[in-house]
């Protein structure tokens, strides 16, 4: 199982793929504080990853994964995902 | 159906007339800018309004061909035979599925696995098997989405770059909001991108509320080693939607100085100053618009009216991220965007939103049936009105009022000239030009050229003679089997030709006049023509002749044997036509319609077939006599004239009365006898005989006294006289009797029979 909700963390397990994207998202959207471990997570599903954006949880294990790990995960701890030029509306 | 729906299937089934035409006659003129000017904007136009609906396959095979029509019309390649197959072959499939739209409003379940093959074929000219082209930005020139790249790290990137004089390339991928639905994982991809150096995350700038998990809302911008090959092949399937930009470190550098001027134009490529593009951006947005009014649930629907507003806010170099697909931001965004983009240049031109969707309304599109149903009452209207004059000859002499009889052949004479100009109105609606029956045609014969390895011209004159439309409709079937019979047959190979001092290009010619109440169309190609020693043999050969008659046919009759069923000169059956089913379908179809069909030909020198078809079938003119007390209309057409012989002039041959005019032996049929009425004929009288000529052979007809012409709404023969074949169909007669008109070929049948 990819996904393990619990109270107020949830952990993502290996490959999350498009189905896990539904619960994933209900949980985060109806979590206060949201903590999400990526440790064993290999991928995730772009879904999955909006759903992060959305919601910014707070990330409590770095994945082990490189990809994750580099270029990722720096994505969802940031403080804004805001457009830092902003006033250039870009497309 | 939804109205924009059905708005969009009529207006493709013009695009796809258009597309048709201007590949064909690009053929002709390879190289003519104007006509792949047209092309492409007529496939344009169609992937455009195909986006607001769901049908992304054809969105996508349309976006195939109508990039190698601009790769065509960049003159980047030239367009050769194999290309126009392709591309005809694409819009062929694509009638195909509007088909079924038009039935099931969805495509065929096939159509995806048929798009990725003509995709493919139609992408290989234009680079291989990438599939959509992404769009690359110039070189030199920074994309504006580069502000969604982290500055710190592009600061640190430019640096490096610089330093070791190299390049970086930065994509921009912004996945189509149902990609999920597709299987699709963007995420997924970019992970397989190699060489990645940086990846950042466009967001949607305000999130919805109660945003679809399922809906992908957000884009990436990436900076990576990967070659452009890779980046390629990578996002084949999704190629329209990433951007490409290869940035040196200075380009960089100039960025971050906010030298952007420059690259905020780049952000709307082929933006604002094409007007063609801003017309038709204006008209997807109305569309759209329209949509919103009319059509406001289903999500599925509304993803595809947001990415249609973004692809024409892009257009109109405006672009916006709709990232929330409901009914009121949507209308809002629309409106702005309508209202911030000043209309271009040319206000005439169609489609521009001023018009308010009221283009073309000047044509009324009208059900066939109401027509046809017009039709018949002006021509019931017409019959009523016929009996006038009887009417008058009852006043004047069973009530001996002869003003009144006056009066009402007044009244007659006007309602006369409104019911002719009314059924002559009715008539002018059916009429269609002849150009409509002629359009098939110079597809055919290129496909059939194509495929026999002929090379054949077509030239069309005369295509704006009108004919009633049953008439254009029937003659459709006739010309496709002309068309395949000459270039199978008549036709030689450009070797062949060449032999004979003929140029290689065969020519095809076909020319409509009117005549009188008739259209004659001369169908001619100067191929070999037909050999009239070859036919009689054929014909023996096929026992559709015996031996004497074989010898003795004269050129011009051995030449008619070729409409005769069962008749093929192919020596070797092809699966064009050979098949026996050639001409004399010609002939039958041509003569159904109460036309006639004669050939000539001049072996070596080509074979020239004339049609002569009438104008309408709704109206026939029949010759009144009378046979045994009761009256029969003959078709006048078949009339060639009736003459008044003494009795005694009539003499007998071989059991058969005949009768000798201007040095000719005609036999003469006793119509009473046949129809098995009661005659009793004065001996002493003048015999009425009506010349016909039936199947190319005069005949008299006997009867008891001649009539007046008529023009009669004729009705087949229905219910319990359906079986009657020796009758083509009753009229009603002005004075309420009902006219049984002939069908002579059947009652000459009928004659040798009774003997």
């Amino acid at each position: 199982m990819p996904l393990e909700l619990g109270d107020t963390s949830a952990t993502l397990t290996g490959v999350v793929t498009v189905d896990e994207v539904e619960p994933f998202a209900a949980w985060l959207r109806g979590t206060a504080k949201p903590r999400v471990n990526l440790r064993k997570c290999n991928h995730l599903h772009t879904g999955a990853f909006q759903a992060m954006m959305r919601f910014r949880p707070k990330i409590s294990a770095a994945p082990a994964d490189s990809f994750l790990a580099g270029l990722v995960l720096p994505l969802l701890e940031g403080s804004s995902g805001a457009p830092i030029r902003q006033e250039s509306d870009p497309s | 159906m939804n109205a924009l729906l059905a708005q969009f299937l009529a207006e493709a089934a013009d695009l796809l007339t258009q597309i048709d035409e201007g590949l064909l006659e690009l053929e002709r003129t390879p190289g003519d800018p104007e006509l792949i000017n047209d092309v492409f904007r007529a496939a344009h136009t169609l992937k455009g309004s195909s986006g607001l609906f769901d049908f992304p396959e054809l969105t996508r095979l349309t976006h195939a061909a109508e990039d190698l029509l601009d790769a065509v019309r960049a003159g980047e390649l030239p367009l050769d035979s194999g290309m126009t197959d392709d591309v005809l072959a694409a819009f062929d499939l694509i009638r195909g599925w509007l088909a079924h739209v038009t039935g099931s409003e969805s495509l065929p379940p096939s159509a995806a696995a048929d798009a990725a093959v003509l995709i493919t074929r139609l992408r290989t000219p234009i680079g291989g098997e990438a599939a959509p082209e992404p769009t690359t930005v110039e070189p030199g020139r920074v994309p504006a989405w580069l502000a969604y790249v982290d500055e710190e790290w592009l600061a640190a990137t430019a640096a490096w770059l610089r330093t070791t004089s190299s390049q970086m390339r930065f994509v921009r991928y912004v996945p189509d909001s149902g990609c999920f639905f597709r299987g699709e994982d963007p995420l997924h991809l970019i992970r397989q991108v190699p060489a990645l150096a940086h990846l950042d995350v466009i967001e949607p700038i305000e999130w919805p509320a109660d945003h679809d998990e399922y809906a992908c809302l957000i884009g990436f911008v990436f900076a990576a080693r990967a070659g452009a090959g890779e980046i390629g092949y990578l996002f084949r399937y999704v190629g329209d939607q990433i951007e490409v930009a290869d940035l040196d470190g200075d380009a960089i550098q100039r960025y971050l100085s906010g030298e952007t001027g420059e690259a905020l134009k780049v952000a709307a490529p082929a933006s604002g100053d094409d007007p063609d593009l801003v017309t038709e951006a204006r008209a997807v947005l109305a569309a759209a618009l329209h949509a919103l009014t009319t059509n406001p649930t289903g999500s599925a629907h509304l993803i595809s009216v947001a990415n249609a507003i973004t692809n024409a806010a892009h257009v109109l170099g405006d672009p916006v991220e709709i990232r929330e697909p409901d009914v009121v931001t949507l209308t809002a965004t629309v409106t702005r965007l309508l209202g911030d983009t000043p209309p271009p240049e040319e206000p005439e031109g169609p489609g521009s939103v001023d018009d308010g969707g009221q283009v073309g309304s000047r044509i009324l599109k009208v059900d066939q049936a109401k027509v046809d149903h017009l039709m018949e009452l002006a021509g019931e209207l017409n019959v009523a009105k016929n009996s006038l004059p009887f009417l008058a000859r009852a006043a004047e002499e069973e009530f001996g009022s002869r003003d009144l009889a006056q009066r009402i052949r007044d009244q007659h004479a006007g309602l006369h000239r409104i019911a002719e100009d009314l059924r002559a109105a009715v008539m002018d609606i059916r009429m269609l030009p002849l150009s409509v029956a002629f359009a098939r045609l110079p597809r055919m014969i290129r496909d059939l050229g194509r495929r026999l390895g002929k090379d054949v011209e077509l030239v069309v004159t005369g295509d704006d003679t009108m004919a009633d439309k049953d008439v254009i409709e029937a003659l459709a079937d006739p010309l496709m089997h002309l068309v395949r019979n000459s270039l199978d047959h008549g036709v030689e190979p450009p070797g062949e030709r060449r032999a004979a001092g003929k140029p290689a290009t065969a020519r095809i010619t076909l020319d409509a006049i009117a005549d009188g109440d008739a259209v004659l169309v001369d169908f001619a190609d100067d191929g070999r023509g037909v050999d009239p020693a070859r036919v009689r043999r054929t014909a023996y050969d096929k026992g559709l002749i015996g031996a004497v008659e074989s010898r003795s046919l004269s050129d011009a009759d051995a030449l008619d044997l070729i409409f005769r069923p069962g008749f093929s000169t192919a020596e070797e059956i092809s699966d064009l036509s050979g098949r026996g089913v050639g001409m004399d379908a010609v002939r039958a179809g041509v003569e159904k319609l109460g036309g006639t069909v004669t050939l000539r030909s001049e072996p070596g020198g080509g074979t020239s077939i004339r049609l002569r078809l009438p104008l309408s079938m709704a109206v026939t003119q029949v010759m009144v006599v009378s046979v045994g007390g009761q009256r029969f209309g003959i078709p006048v057409d078949l009339v060639a004239e009736s003459v008044r012989v003494p009795a005694g002039e009539i003499g007998r041959v071989l059991h058969q009365d005949v009768v000798v005019l201007r040095g000719e032996v005609i036999p003469v049929v006793d119509l009473a006898r046949v129809l098995e009425m009661p005659c009793r004929p004065d001996a002493a009288a003048d015999r009425a005989i009506v010349i016909a000529g039936v199947a190319g052979q005069r005949v008299g007809l006997l009867v008891e006294q001649f009539h007046r012409e008529v023009d009669v709404l004729l009705k087949p023969m229905e219910g319990l006289l359906a079986y009657a074949d020796e009758f083509s169909g009753t009229a009603l007669l002005g004075d309420g009797l009902v006219l049984l008109v002939l069908n002579l070929k059947e009652v000459l049948g009928l004659a040798a029979r009774v003997g």
